[in-house]
């Protein structure tokens, strides 16, 4: 998941989280998660004054950034110490499968 | 070498060197030890500091907590309980400290909150904020020993670190004692209870917890995965074994670890930009 600012938001992304009014964050949301996105909801949500969206995947490459290797990369030497320590081990595990989630195919389409 | 460690944690642990606590902490001591007050009347103690209520409602408000909008002291104190906004204010200033000179373990700090706070409420603990406050709280010690030794300390523990041991084991060959001891000892000169200090003093040997081992596995736990997330820097960059006692005292399982791990991720993008905008405040 990435949140990203609306400028940098193109069609076919997928809302990662609900979007809120910022008049009424209790209230309910202008758009849902899972939603993809448009161009006429992209004007829409301008229009409404949204600032930032987080969406699914990783979309957008932004200043900094690491790309997935480097991130396992990073994974990989922090775990240095832990060695092949079972329980840690599988905390290891579940981070890789996070990281090759979020940065799996956004907008959840289907190759075709 | 034993007469250089005994000099060096009497120099630590010297209550003297202490960053000042206004003269309200005791005052606010007292109080909370008398039955009769009312939560109101500690309120309005700690209220009429401005500086120091700015501060604890500052802490309120992190995501360790979750709560939308901590707004008065006295809020503080209804939600997250009087241990919780006590602990706030004498912590206080040493956060101050710690946000301006290790940012990165200011960062630690408040992502192992936020672990702590998602571990307790999924596996639906009680004292989810006492909890939350003590995984904030866990590496205070660091910032006391730092404050003790300055620029060359700093430059031995880089030398150190390029051996790749770990900051717990650096301390113990430097100073012959570690931060877990100097920030117990710290939290147990506030008068906090043991609740609090456990956690603390055993989030890296949680066998030797004995009354809130469930409290210091969550924070054993917080620490291991907010190092694991690469979130802030608690002075080294290696996540420390899952020591099998946290794991099973909490009756962790994989699937729970995979949602906390995937909540946490989550709420660490607003811990960022939380850390973020109360920076930007403090430069005002």
């Amino acid at each position: 998941m990435q949140k990203i600012p609306l400028l940098l938001a193109e069609p076919d992304m997928v809302l990662a989280r609900d979007i809120y009014r910022d008049d009424n964050a209790n209230g309910p949301p202008i758009c849902g998660r899972g939603v993809a996105l448009t161009d006429s909801l992209i004007e829409r949500l301008k229009r409404m004054g949204v600032q930032t969206i987080s969406v699914e995947g990783h979309p957008v490459r932004m200043d900094g950034d690491k790309n997935l290797e480097e991130i396992l990369s990073a994974l990989e030497r922090r775990f240095k110490k832990a060695g092949n320590d079972p329980l840690t081990g599988r905390l290891k595990e579940i981070y890789r499968a996070h990281y090759m989630k979020s940065f799996g195919e956004y907008g959840g389409r289907e190759e075709s | 070498m034993e007469e250089k460690r005994a000099e060096i944690r009497s120099i630590i642990m010297n209550t003297s060197s202490l960053p000042t606590l206004p003269g309200i902490i005791s005052k606010l001591n007292a109080l909370s030890e008398n039955d009769k007050t009312s939560v109101q009347e500690m309120a309005r103690l700690v209220s009429s500091d401005q500086v120091l209520s700015a501060r604890i409602l500052k802490l309120a408000n992190s995501p360790s907590y979750g709560f939308y909008k901590v707004s008065t002291i006295s809020n503080a104190m209804i939600l997250l309980g009087v241990n919780v906004v006590k602990s706030l204010a004498l912590s206080s200033s040493i956060f101050e400290i710690m946000e301006k000179n290790s940012l990165g373990l200011w960062e630690h700090s408040l992502g192992a909150g936020v672990a702590a706070n998602i571990i307790a409420r999924r596996l639906k603990l009680p004292e989810c904020e006492e909890i939350s406050t003590a995984a904030l709280l866990h590496d205070i010690g660091k910032v006391i020993i730092r404050l003790n030794f300055g620029d060359d300390y700093q430059k031995l523990l880089e030398l150190i670190r390029k051996k790749e041991i770990t900051i717990l084991d650096a301390e113990l060959e430097l100073l012959g004692m570690d931060h877990t001891e100097v920030g117990a000892w710290l939290v147990k000169s506030w008068f906090l209870p043991d609740k609090l200090i456990e956690p603390i003093s055993c989030h890296h040997n949680v066998a030797a917890a004995s009354s809130h081992q469930v409290k210091a596995s969550v924070v054993h736990f917080a620490d291991i995965l907010i190092k694991t997330s690469g979130f802030g820097f608690s002075g080294d960059d290696f996540v420390p074994i899952i020591q099998p006692v946290a794991w099973e005292t909490l009756g962790m399982t994989e699937p729970i670890l995979a949602e906390i791990v995937e909540e946490m991720e989550d709420k660490l993008v607003d811990t960022k930009n939380f850390s973020l905008e109360i920076q930007t405040v403090d430069e005002e």
